[in-house]
């Protein structure tokens, strides 16, 4: 063997040593049986701070604070003693100034030739961030066992108040009914002076009555037990029914109310209670805010997959401070003098939540001084002309005087968009359909009335109609009941979904059918079917891309889009537009990769929340288009088709 | 014309109270129970033309009154109009299930009770 190559060996050796102990972050060091160190490389000074040049020689009592040294002098003993070797043991390495150190610190003991120890070597790593780290996972462990805390407080917060306020309707409830026997003059007259107090006891019992049923409302949108009862309604209808009563409340102050209503039936799937107490909202609030000789204004306008209706007064108006704050819980905005606190503040945070609910939404748009306008909209998907003229013929030819004359309406609400997703099975399956209907008629009502039934079959645009000269309400909802099942197994077991039926049973009493045949009905009720996702009568479809929109006054702005149909866009602004403002919209489109321009009005605002997941833009932003050249139109069509695909 | 007799069922005898003077003063025969037991037993013994049934009564609730009488051949022609002070939906779910004629919610205008029965009585 050469001499010259082994000692290369050997410096190599030595030299990757070295250059392993130097580079290693980890701290690496030997101390003998004294507990001096023999060995310490570079980090070692690094992790514990060591300033001071050598330390090949020294004890921990010359390098650290004593309380230290002595606890790693034990540490050093221990192993020493037992021969077993300490591993991962966190220390913390107090520091003068700024954050606490941790160190993990292992040490095993150093064997001589014979076996015997002369030492230790010892690793210490930082593990500063990996305490932090570990420290940080049970604080949030903490942080989120607080929060659960806090969720189930809040849940017996809302129970206890939905439990209260059930409690505190019951007496309230008997209270009125005895002070109708009086009101009511039941028990004997009122002279005028008692009467005049007896209207200020309803009045103040309506308020009472109206606070806990709020407070219900309340706590059960915060338990998210707050359902819709939905049927078809006529809105105009619908809202019309209370004109008298609203325009009584103006009229003491002088407010003209005035109602702007479209000539046509707008017929609408929601919950008509919730849409009068929120139509109650908006105007009783309209009426407090207004002051005498001032007017309010009621107005439905029909958009193109939606109905929006405005409550405008020419109130005291809302600062533009507290816009923001309006549909919040316990908001009372009104710093007036005049207009006095009343209520506790919850009512326009139900009326949002009940809009949202129907899949619509509402804003306000305000002036000081000049007035506040309410606007919100309802979903117009599930439109349908309940009564055509030649049911209506039926009607009041069928039935005897007396009679109840049953109506049966079977109707696809979303039939045009549902034809064409079966296209080639239409036929079979408007046949079994109608094979449903009359079996299961036939297997429920006697002989007698069957001859007298009559079926109207509109099948062709999803529509069946059975009139019932008479029957009894049960055997009809019954019937009904039955019918959905059966509809509902046909289309479960031949797998088709994204289908929308509502099963509505009207009943027309002498009375109703003799005054004029448009008059709604009595009474009615809606079975509603519905299988698969959500639909919509324009399809609508995602579309992200920036959209130029320009205004009158020449402001330009650039947003991003949400989504595009052939009749408007959805865009994310960063301001709100004013409603029906006129806006000119520019984009190139996506595939087509060709510019499109449109004219557009600002049909409908939502403000999105601020804790929502982060969105460029703060309002949601619906545009329908009003004028599009004959060039662009066809170009949105081919890029929506596109995406149809 | 003989006065229609009307069971009225409602644990809450200050309501019972009101609501039988009302009935009274339109010329309704009114008896009146306050739990569900005494008012099967009522209707059993007296034959109502019509029952009004509060849906939170001791012993038996109201639903459970109402469905038992729809399944009953000798009873199921008794129109029942169920009412209570709750007002959420699914109550009137509830009560058009188990085959109440009408639902009204408490309180309640005299006049709405009235023409709700007036009708029912009619059919």
């Amino acid at each position: 063997m050469n001499k010259k190559f082994d000692y290369d060996q050997l410096l190599n050796q030595y030299l990757f040593m070295k250059d392993f102990l130097e580079n290693i972050p980890e701290a690496v060091y030997c101390k003998d049986i004294e507990g001096r160190l023999t060995l310490a490389n570079k980090a070692y000074r690094k992790i514990f701070r060591i300033k001071s040049q050598e330390v090949i020689g020294k004890t921990d009592f010359e390098l650290f604070p004593a309380e230290w040294a002595q606890r790693m002098f034990q540490d050093d003993q221990s192993v020493f003693k037992t021969g077993k070797p300490i591993i991962d043991k966190i220390e913390r390495i107090s520091q003068s100034k700024g954050a606490d150190q941790f160190a993990s610190m292992t040490r095993a003991p150093r064997y001589s030739d014979q076996r015997k120890i002369i030492g230790l070597i010892g690793i210490t790593r930082d593990v500063t961030k990996r305490v932090y780290f570990d420290y940080l996972k049970e604080e949030r462990l903490q942080m989120e066992k607080k929060l659960e805390m806090l969720e189930e407080l809040n849940r017996s917060k809302s129970e206890f108040i939905s439990a209260v306020s059930h409690e505190l309707r019951t007496p309230l409830a008997i209270i009125k009914q005895l002070f109708l026997l009086i009101y009511d003059e039941i028990v004997g007259p009122v002279n005028d002076k008692q009467r005049e107090i007896l209207v200020k006891v309803r009045h103040n019992i309506e308020r009472q009555r109206m606070m806990l049923d709020q407070l219900l409302d309340m706590s059960r949108i915060d338990r998210k037990k707050l359902s819709l009862h939905y049927s078809l309604v006529n809105l105009p209808d619908l809202l019309k029914d209370s004109e008298d009563f609203f325009e009584e409340l103006a009229s003491e102050k002088n407010i003209r109310l005035t109602y702007h209503f479209p000539k046509q039936e707008i017929i609408i799937f929601i919950d008509a209670e919730r849409i009068i107490q929120v139509m109650t909202n908006l105007i009783i609030n309209a009426i407090k805010f207004t002051k005498d000789k001032g007017s309010i204004k009621i107005e439905i306008k029909i958009l193109e997959t939606k109905v929006r209706v405005e409550v405008i007064d020419t109130g005291i108006g809302i600062a533009k401070s507290d816009l923001s704050k309006l549909f919040g819980k316990f908001v009372q905005v009104s710093k007036m003098e005049s207009v006095e606190r009343k209520g506790i503040g919850l009512g326009l945070s139900i009326v949002k939540e009940l809009i949202e609910k129907h899949g619509g939404e509402i804003w306000v748009e305000s002036q000081l001084g000049v007035g506040s306008k309410f606007y919100f909209t309802l979903p117009r998907f599930y439109t349908a002309n309940i009564l055509e003229k030649e049911i209506r013929g039926r009607i009041n030819q069928l039935g005897a005087k007396n009679r109840i004359v049953y109506l049966i309406n079977f109707l696809i609400v979303n039939y045009e968009e549902f034809k064409k997703k079966i296209d080639s099975r239409e036929k079979k399956l408007l046949e079994a359909l109608k094979n449903i209907m009359h079996a299961t008629f036939n297997d429920m009502f006697p002989a007698r009335i069957k001859k007298q039934r009559v079926f109207i079959n509109d099948l062709s645009r999803g529509k069946f109609s059975i009139i019932l000269p008479e029957g009894s309400a049960q055997k009809v909802s019954r019937y009904c009941e039955l019918l959905r099942g059966n509809t509902k197994n046909y289309f479960i077991k031949n797998k088709i979904d994204n289908i929308f039926i509502a099963i509505g049973i009207l009943s027309y009493s002498a009375k109703v059918r003799a005054e004029a045949s448009k008059k709604s009905a009595d009474n009615f009720i809606i079975k509603e079917l519905y299988i698969g996702s959500e639909i919509r009568r324009h399809k609508r479809i995602n579309y992200k891309t920036n959209v130029e929109v320009s205004l009158k006054d020449q402001k330009k702005y650039y947003w991003e889009s949400m989504d595009l149909s052939l009749g408007g866009i959805c865009l994310l602004g960063e301001i709100p537009l004013k409603t029906d403002e006129k806006v000119r919209t520019s984009m190139t489109l996506l595939k087509k990769k060709e510019p499109f321009h449109a004219m557009t009005r600002v049909a409908w605002i939502k403000q999105i929340e601020p804790d929502a997941t982060p969105v460029v833009g703060k309002y949601k932003i619906g545009l329908e288009f009003t004028h599009i050249d004959d060039k662009d139109k066809e170009i949105l069509s081919q890029e929506l088709k596109l995406y149809y695909d | 014309m003989t006065k229609k007799k009307i069971l009225l069922v409602d644990d809450e005898k200050d309501m019972v109270f009101a609501v039988k003077m009302q009935l009274e003063a339109q010329d309704f025969e009114v008896l009146t129970a306050t739990d569900g037991q005494e008012a099967l037993d009522k209707v059993h013994r007296d034959k109502p033309d019509l029952i009004i049934l509060d849906v939170m009564l001791p012993k038996i609730d109201g639903y459970k009154v109402c469905r038992m009488l729809k399944f009953d051949k000798k009873y199921k022609n008794i129109p029942i109009i169920m009412f209570t002070a709750r007002i959420q939906e699914t109550d009137k779910k509830v009560g058009y299930e188990v085959g109440a004629d009408a639902y009204l919610t408490k309180p309640f205008e005299p006049k709405a009770l009235i023409e709700q029965m007036n009708q029912l009585l009619k059919e």
